[in-house]
């Protein structure tokens, strides 16, 4: 979280700075400010986090109990819309403990690390065009390390809990999760190729226009962009430890795997990271296949408002949420659907069918903008 | 094959340890004592020979019982000085069951094993064993398998009296 | 307070010694992982100790006892009908199914005839709740496999049963419906059509489960090729029922050794007898075994159907005296429960109270395959084979 913020206040600038370097009185230094804007920058995504992950939890029990032929949370608020609130409040009330002969700085530490590799993450995370914490050139590259740190964090509680379960679930977690980062990386390429850049914000501005048939993920731009996005898809799938690449956290056979141990506060950071991660992957996808913050209405808002408005800021907001949220969506209808894949059928998914699939496509993709792209006419300018 | 046809059978192959039968018969007029007996008729086999006739039982061709279906023990009474030890077959192949029994004196209740014949019987010996304290001659895991590893006695006889306590837990 | 004091001390099987040659170099200790008692995928409070080298079972060592309840015990000191409600108790999810096999065994001893009537509703209760077992037994199946849903939408039309059967006798599991002698009270008015009604909505929602679960592609990865039984196996393990059927061993006591009305049902032509066919995968795979409960619940519609068409107005209970005394005798019956053979082996010596009344419980002979399947398994198959067992621990204990 710092890193990236530190990142950005030395190299660059970003919206809060500018406004308070506005702002401020004479007397205020240049690292006042800037250290100013790093603790409002991390509250603000503090905050997003979190207000994601309740949502997340909330709209994961609604989508499954309507799957399911029953309502999921009535009670707590209008259709439950508190019940992640009340859960909250729970889950703080509990009793913390920590299992005798678990390794108390590890068991401790784990969830934060956690926690905290989503939250760097989000640094990168521009929420709106012209609202964002540190654009820096290399987005997305950033995002991912970010985000496989989360591995440590799990094999730190699966192996700090003292308890063989937990031990097996980490152990698969982070095969799994290793395993799949390579198809996740590569297919990223594809997209990345045909932008030219990591940066977010410019692949985002590089789909611009005609009412969202510039989005990447269109057979037009590319036609190797689709199978990219689907292998984009299950790849994350298995990063988020969502079904049907749940094992790490197969409650009927482990229990809760590698969160077996772990109540309370500490559980709920994990599950927080679950959602979150899900949300930010989810809206990565959205960035590099779909267009990012660019929609049709986005396209109104700023024929209507202006570039640079702040309507226009808000429907760009608002398209790049509502996108996440389809991704999250889709991510919660499979779960409930199909049943959980074997570790080892996982893993020759991963490294036998996809990797060779994502290599294919970064092969394709290049060698259509290569050779094809500089001759079709909708791809000029 | 009904029970007159196995029975021959195995008279006629003259398997290992057939001692009798015992038909079900209606209540004698002139004996006001003997109320009868109904039900199913069984065998009664020579306990030390029971792997070999159930082995005999399982391969003829005429009776192919395949399946070993239970293998369970009775104490009949308090005053009856032996518990019987009843095994129920079952053939697929020609649609018939029999009931074999052995009796056993309860102070020296000991048979060999029928697990080399029938796995099934593995886990229906120590059942057997461990509630009525029969010892089955080279079982080759013979623990508790339903009361814990420690329990005293044998729970299904008649003569069983629950013990007061059990690992400081009161059993009144 | 108990202390808590270690009793086992027997050894697991070790893997053999040329076994694992290409990890020679890489040699770890095997882990000694226990599943239970209180664990999501042992259908019911049983232990099993498993010793595994990394995620492969070495060796599994099932522990019963934990919800042994005497049942055998109490039948020795309790009268010929109140035994009945103990006998719900052991395989709970097929209540109907233990009345039925108690009833029947103590009926063979006293030579009494039962009204056609109660056989009809005894045979619609029975296959009923055949269904309501195989709904639970695939359900939980495929929760233990990973797919939440199913198990919600088969807990749908279970509900349905449960609720037919409370007004038919008042009760959801245990009912203690089925005595000695024909069937407590008769159906209430209506009850007849609704359980007709029930029969026309479930055979679409049945095809909804085989679409959504049976054939699914990851199901079937996850089951088929596992936990593979010949049919050596099955019979020298005296296994019974889908076990055996899934195997490809063509026994069903409904057809073969026909109690009740079966006999006449059979004739009719009216069910089929579905077996495992290896058809994704080996015969005898997990996949095999919940193929034939799938296939059961369709043919036991079937059967309901017939009795619906067959039912005419009648006695439900045959005359039996409030103290019954059962004339001396013993006497063997075996019925096919939905896990296999449920035999009740009771003897009397003419009195109030039985001599012997022995339960020969499907689930405890079904289980013992676990310890000869489970050696070379991986864990997450193993709660695959544990589910394909289909044990009841209630039935396993009694």
């Amino acid at each position: 979280m710092l890193l990236g913020l530190l990142g950005a206040a030395q190299t660059g600038t970003n919206p809060i700075r500018e406004f308070l370097e506005g702002v401020k009185p004479e007397a205020v230094p240049g690292w006042a400010v800037a250290l100013t804007a790093i603790g409002i920058g991390v509250g603000i995504t503090v905050a997003v986090i979190s207000v994601i992950a309740m949502f997340g939890t909330w709209l994961e029990r609604k989508v499954s109990g309507h799957i399911q032929c029953r309502y999921g949370p009535m009670r707590a608020g209008w259709h439950g819309w508190l019940q992640p609130i009340a859960d909250g409040v729970k889950l703080l009330l509990k009793e913390d403990l920590v299992p005798k002969g678990a390794d108390r700085v590890l068991y401790v530490i784990a969830p934060a690390l956690v926690l905290a590799s989503v939250l760097a993450a989000m640094a990168v995370y521009p929420l709106a065009p012209g609202f964002f914490f540190a654009d820096i050139d290399l987005g997305i590259f950033f995002i991912l390390a970010m985000t496989s740190t989360t591995t440590i964090g799990v094999v730190m509680a699966g192996w700090s809990s003292n308890s063989k379960w937990s031990l097996y679930g980490s152990m698969r977690e982070a095969a799994q999760v290793v395993a799949y980062e390579i198809p996740l990386g590569l297919s990223l390429l594809v997209p990345i190729l045909v932008a030219g850049t990591f940066n977010l914000l410019e692949v985002s501005q590089a789909q611009a226009g005609f009412f969202g048939l510039n989005w990447y993920v269109w057979p037009w731009v590319n036609p190797f962009m689709l199978p990219a996005f689907v292998l984009f898809f299950i790849a994350i799938l298995a990063e988020t430890k969502r079904a049907p690449f749940d094992l790490p956290e197969a409650e009927s056979e482990l229990v809760a795997g590698f969160m077996t141990e772990y109540s309370g506060i500490r559980w709920s950071f994990f599950f927080m990271e679950e959602y979150a991660a899900m949300y930010l992957y989810s809206v990565v996808g959205a960035f590099f296949f779909f267009g990012g913050f660019e929609s049709p209405l986005t396209w109104a808002a700023i024929e209507a408002f202006g570039d640079g408005s702040v309507m226009h800021q808000v429907a760009a907001g608002t398209t790049l949420v509502v996108k996440g949220f389809a991704g999250v969506f889709l991510m919660m209808w499979l779960r409930w659907t199909l049943p959980r894949v074997r570790i080892d059928q996982v893993m020759t998914l991963g490294y036998k069918y996809l990797t060779p699939l994502a290599l294919v496509c970064v092969l394709g993709a290049g060698l259509w903008e290569l050779f094809l792209a500089p001759v079709l006419p909708w791809r000029q300018g | 094959m009904d029970f007159r046809g196995i029975l021959d059978r195995l008279r006629a192959t003259g398997a290992p340890g057939l001692l009798g039968h015992d038909l079900p018969r209606a209540a004698d007029p002139k004996d006001k004592k003997d109320k009868g007996r109904g039900g199913d008729p069984f065998l009664w086999v020579e306990p030390a020979q029971l792997p070999a006739f159930l082995e005999r039982c399982r391969d003829d061709e005429r009776l192919r019982f395949e399946l070993l279906i239970d293998l369970t023990a009775v104490d009949p009474s308090k005053d009856d000085p032996n518990l019987w030890v009843v095994v129920s077959l079952l053939s697929l192949a020609h649609r018939h069951r029999l009931t074999v029994k052995c009796a056993l004196p309860k102070a020296a209740a000991s048979l060999p094993s029928s697990v080399p014949v029938y796995r099934a019987a593995q886990w229906h010996e120590r059942e057997c064993g461990e509630m009525y304290g029969i010892t089955f001659a080279g079982h080759p895991d013979p623990r508790h398998i339903l009361l814990p590893e420690d329990w005293v006695g044998a729970p299904l006889r008649k003569d069983y009296v629950f013990p007061d306590e059990y690992h400081g837990i009161s059993c009144k | 307070m108990v202390e808590a004091k270690t009793v086992e001390t027997q050894t697991l099987p070790q893997s053999a010694p040329g076994e694992r040659e290409f990890m020679l170099d890489v040699r770890t200790q095997d882990m000694e992982v226990n599943m239970g008692p209180q664990h999501p995928a042992t259908h019911g409070v049983m232990r099993i100790l498993v010793r595994a080298d990394g995620e492969v079972c070495t060796g599994a060592q099932p522990h019963l006892g934990y919800l042994h309840r005497c049942a055998e015990k109490i039948g020795e000191n309790v009268e010929w009908l109140q035994y009945l409600p103990y006998t719900d108790r052991y395989d709970y999810l097929a209540a109907m199914n233990n009345n039925l096999g108690y009833s029947m065994a103590v009926e063979k001893l006293m030579g009494i005839e039962i009204p056609r009537r109660a056989l009809m509703i005894r045979t619609i209760c029975a296959e009923l709740n055949r269904i309501g077992s195989h709904l639970i037994a695939f359900g939980t199946y495929g929760l233990d496999i990973g797919a939440f849903t199913p198990f919600l939408y088969m807990f749908r039309e279970r509900e349905w049963m449960m609720a037919l059967f409370e007004k038919i006798c008042g009760a959801r599991l245990t009912y203690s419906y089925i005595r000695i002698g024909g069937v407590f009270n008769d159906a209430p008015p209506g009850w007849l059509s609704e359980v007709e009604r029930f029969c026309d909505t479930f055979e679409q929602k049945w095809q909804e489960y085989v679409d959504l679960l049976m054939v699914n592609h990851i199901f079937v990865q996850r089951t088929a090729n596992i936990g593979v039984i010949s049919r050596a196996m099955a019979l020298d393990f005296g296994l019974t029922g889908p076990m055996l059927r899934g195997s490809g061993v063509d026994w069903d006591l409904r057809r073969d050794m026909p109690y009740e009305l079966y006999a006449e049902i059979w004739k009719d032509g009216v069910f089929s007898i579905p077996l495992g066919r290896g058809e994704h995968g080996t015969l005898g795979d997990c996949w095999d075994r919940s193929y034939v409960r799938v296939m059961e619940m369709i043919e036991s519609i079937k059967i309901v159907r017939w009795c619906l068409g067959a039912i005419t107005p009648g006695p439900v209970i045959a005359d039996i005296p409030k103290t019954l005394r059962v004339p001396a005798g013993e006497a063997y019956v075996g019925i096919e429960n939905p896990r296999g053979e449920l035999g009740h082996y009771v003897v009397s010596d003419g009195g109030k109270v039985a001599v012997r009344c022995r339960v020969r419980g499907p689930s405890f002979t079904n289980l013992a395959v676990l310890e000869e399947l489970m050696p070379g398994a991986l864990l997450a198959d193993a709660v695959a084979i544990i589910g394909s067992t289909d044990i009841v621990v209630g039935e396993t204990d009694r």
